[in-house]
């Protein structure tokens, strides 16, 4: 048997074996070559309480050469793609090793999530985010961990403790600025709907440039 | 530390000898033979725009690497392939690694890979490892035990075969020959990488040589495998020394060495044209990524003008396009040769296939076609004019510039058809095969001459204006006349009675544009030594333009 396809197989049984760990890796369709991982966010950070896919594709010359991972579930993390989900670590790139598995590296995804890299930023705009306003970066964080990861959201935090920021400035967890929500709310639309459209078009950083008035507009009126 | 050399001092002294005794021999000669009056370029001497280069087989620079690993060795009293990972991990920066390897040769050590560090030689076991000699608690040296405790299983394609061969660098990370082999090779093969550290995970042990040739040799199709590793390593050695630059020419391994176009100043007033020697055509820049001969005019202009054209293609596509309309049918004409005097077959109108100007203008009283009326720009009032005569401005360069590397291209149909040319004068007249060669060398001459003119024109658009302009403008356009009237000559039909006289025309055209051509690159060149030429933008390495 081809060995790459062995190497996979057994990786693949050995995850499934494993009834410690609660990384889980599923076929997509019949080929063993391209896969679905998934973890849950880790506790303590924005992520908890998250379910967190991640694409996986293994190349031909896999072990020796590095699995190309990307995360399928939209994540608000300095070192991830918020539009993509294309990963920025060591590991997925010259600091592979052959004898890192599935299994190891969807592990080091998972402790990406606790420690942040924002020196070496995947997504300039998040990174630039989590420098300036930490608390502020991790309101939106935990906010796309619930829209997106169907994480509890921000009630469930304040129960552990939390008492900050009671009034949570819903346009800043979105991760949006104020200034364009009023831009838009000024055109007669709901504040909600404003932050919800614009959230959905990704209306952020440079990709503001990208995006014309006309097309937020028309996507308002659907 | 010199008795790790390569050669032996008898040899040395052998070729020394020779040498010295060749070289003061034509010196002589030449100061002898031609005195003061004759303006002959001495022996050995390079012209204006040549510059003096050598060319390396891929064996020859690996003669230069091993006088460093040599030297190297002979210095610290390591080994061959401790010297070649130090050298190669400091990018062949001798002065460098001796500091700094006097400085902490055990820092350098692990830095390269050479060497485990001490505080954490016992290694960090990996997440998945089935098998370490050093997880079971006690410390039994390699040599006294034999490993025998439990079966091994190769932590990367998990076989627990018992009969499976294995190996370890120094740091016993253990695998199997398997998985050493496709690492190795995915390495070299999938990423051109040459330094191929342990698989374990955060282990920076590097491989040596001996232990990847002892991998690669067994391997069907592995010398394929070894030879790219090589190749690898002349290629990082070559992109570490400035005096070096390796062909571009796809599967080519030859190095030029060029010192004296290694630095960024002196690309102000050379354009170092090189060859690698493999094959005539493996013709490049030493200075820049142009991969063929810019001259006359200087590396950061050339690229300038590149620059300006791929910017500016949309606005200047339809110049390319290879038919055009007579201007006095309208029916369509196509180019086929380099000449740019058409004829409409139609009705017979001559004109020019730059400007589509008649031809009988450009005949041999005054021709123009090189040169743009800057008079044109001056007269422009408003910003809509002046825009659009800034076009027209670049667009009569682009013109130019775009039709000889268009005729350029089309020169090999011009080969094919000459060569057929030439078969059938040996069949009418009495030549032979030498004596026809004059048209083969015509056709060289106007490729050439062609390439150079190309050039001119990115060149010209962006000389200040003036005197020198002028003169240079001059020199261009006689060029320009020679090349076509050459051109025109060639394309014109053979009859047995006027070979003689064709063959005179040619073989007299051709020495004429020839120096033609040398006029202009020889005094580009040193105008640039002179430092003649001002432009009218910011070049790199020269002056500002003056405001006017
Ligand atoms: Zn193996
Ligand atoms: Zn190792
Ligand atoms: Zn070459
Ligand atoms: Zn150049
Ligand atoms: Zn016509
Ligand atoms: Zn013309």
């Amino acid at each position: 048997m081809d060995a790459r396809l062995r190497r996979v197989n057994k990786e693949i049984a050995d995850c499934k074996n494993d009834k410690t760990s609660n990384i889980r890796i599923e076929l997509i369709d019949e080929s063993p070559f391209h896969l679905k991982g998934s973890f849950p966010g880790p506790d303590g950070t924005p992520y908890e309480g998250g379910h967190f896919e991640v694409d996986i594709v293994i190349p031909e010359s896999y072990p020796f050469q590095p699995v190309k991972m990307k995360f399928i579930t939209k994540v608000y993390h300095p070192n991830i793609s918020s539009a993509s989900g294309a990963i920025c670590l060591d590991i997925l790139k010259d600091a592979w090793s052959p004898v890192l598995t599935l299994k190891s590296t969807l592990i080091s995804l998972q402790s990406l999530l606790c420690s942040p890299e924002p020196n070496d930023p995947q997504d300039a705009e998040v990174a630039k985010h989590y420098s300036t306003s930490k608390s502020s970066f991790e309101d939106t964080a935990i906010y796309w961990t619930q829209i997106y990861a169907g994480g509890p959201g921000p009630k469930e935090k304040k129960g552990k403790g939390s008492s900050r920021s009671d009034v949570r400035d819903e346009v800043a967890i979105a991760g949006l600025e104020k200034a364009h929500v009023d831009q838009f709310e000024a055109l007669g639309f709901q504040r909600s709907k404003v932050i919800d459209v614009l959230r959905r078009l990704n209306y952020r950083g440079a990709n503001v440039a990208q995006i014309t008035d006309d097309r937020v507009v028309e996507e308002l009126l659907k | 530390m010199s008795s790790d050399y390569e050669f032996s001092d008898d040899d040395g002294d052998y070729y020394d000898d020779e040498e010295m005794l060749d070289g003061t021999q034509e010196d002589d000669m030449d100061m002898d033979a031609f005195g003061e009056d004759f303006k002959v370029v001495p022996k050995g001497k390079h012209k204006a725009y040549e510059v003096e280069y050598d060319s390396l087989s891929q064996a020859a620079v690996e003669k230069l690497m091993k006088q460093d690993v040599d030297h190297i060795c002979g210095i610290f009293g390591v080994d061959v392939s401790t010297a070649n990972l130090l050298l190669r991990y400091i990018k062949w920066n001798k002065e460098r690694l001796i500091e700094k390897y006097m400085d902490n040769p055990t820092t350098m050590l692990v830095a390269a890979g050479v060497i485990v560090p001490e505080a954490s030689s016992q290694p960090a076991p990996a997440p998945i490892r089935t098998h370490s000699s050093t997880s079971s608690g006690f410390h039994i040296p390699k040599s006294l035990k034999p490993k025998v405790e439990e079966p091994f299983v190769c932590p990367i394609c998990f076989d627990d075969d018992t009969s499976i061969q294995t190996l370890a660098l120094d740091c016993e990370h253990t695998f199997c020959f398997g998985c050493w082999t496709a690492y190795v090779n995915s390495k070299i093969r999938d990423e051109g990488e040459h330094s191929i550290r342990c698989m374990a995970e955060g282990c920076a042990l590097v491989a040596p040589d001996p232990f990847i040739r002892s991998i690669l040799i067994p391997e069907p199709g592995a010398p394929k495998t070894w030879d790219r590793f090589q190749e690898l390593l002349v290629r990082q050695f070559v992109a570490c020394n400035n005096d070096l630059k390796f062909c571009p020419y796809p599967s080519c391994t030859n190095t030029v060495s060029c010192p004296s176009a290694s630095s960024k100043a002196s690309l102000a007033t050379v354009v170092p044209t090189v060859s690698c020697g493999a094959l005539r055509e493996h013709m490049f820049c030493f200075g820049c990524p142009i991969e063929s001969d810019h001259r006359p005019v200087v590396c950061g202009v050339a690229r300038m003008w590149l620059k300006k054209c791929r910017d500016d293609s949309e606005t200047a596509n339809w110049i390319k396009s290879n038919t055009k309309e007579c201007t006095n049918c309208q029916s369509t004409i196509e180019k086929n040769g380099g000449c740019n005097h058409m004829t409409c077959k139609k009705c017979k109108h001559e004109f020019c296939w730059v400007c589509m100007g008649p031809w009988s203008e450009h005949g041999t009283a005054w021709y123009s076609c090189n040169r743009f009326d800057e008079k044109t720009g001056v007269d422009a009032r408003d910003a809509q004019s002046k825009s659009r005569a800034s076009l027209e401005r670049y667009l009569h360069y682009y013109n130019r510039w775009a039709n000889h590397e268009q005729s350029a291209k089309l020169s090999l149909d011009l080969y094919a058809k000459t060569e057929k040319k030439m078969e059938d004068m040996q069949i009418t007249s009495a030549l032979t095969w030498i004596e026809v060669q004059f048209m083969k060398k015509a056709v060289e001459e106007v490729d050439k001459c062609r390439m150079t003119l190309k050039w001119t024109y990115a060149m010209a658009y962006y000389l200040a204006k003036g005197n020198q302009k002028d003169l240079f403008e001059d020199n261009q356009r006689d060029l320009e006349k020679a090349v076509e009237d050459l051109s025109e000559l060639l394309e014109s039909p053979i009859e047995a009675e006027n070979i003689p006289t064709l063959r005179q025309q040619v073989t007299n055209k051709t020495v004429y544009v020839q120096k033609r051509n040398e006029i202009v690159l020889e005094d580009t060149a040193n105008g640039f030594v002179e430092g003649r030429w001002k432009w009218n933008i910011t070049v790199e390495g020269f002056d500002d333009p003056e405001s006017d």
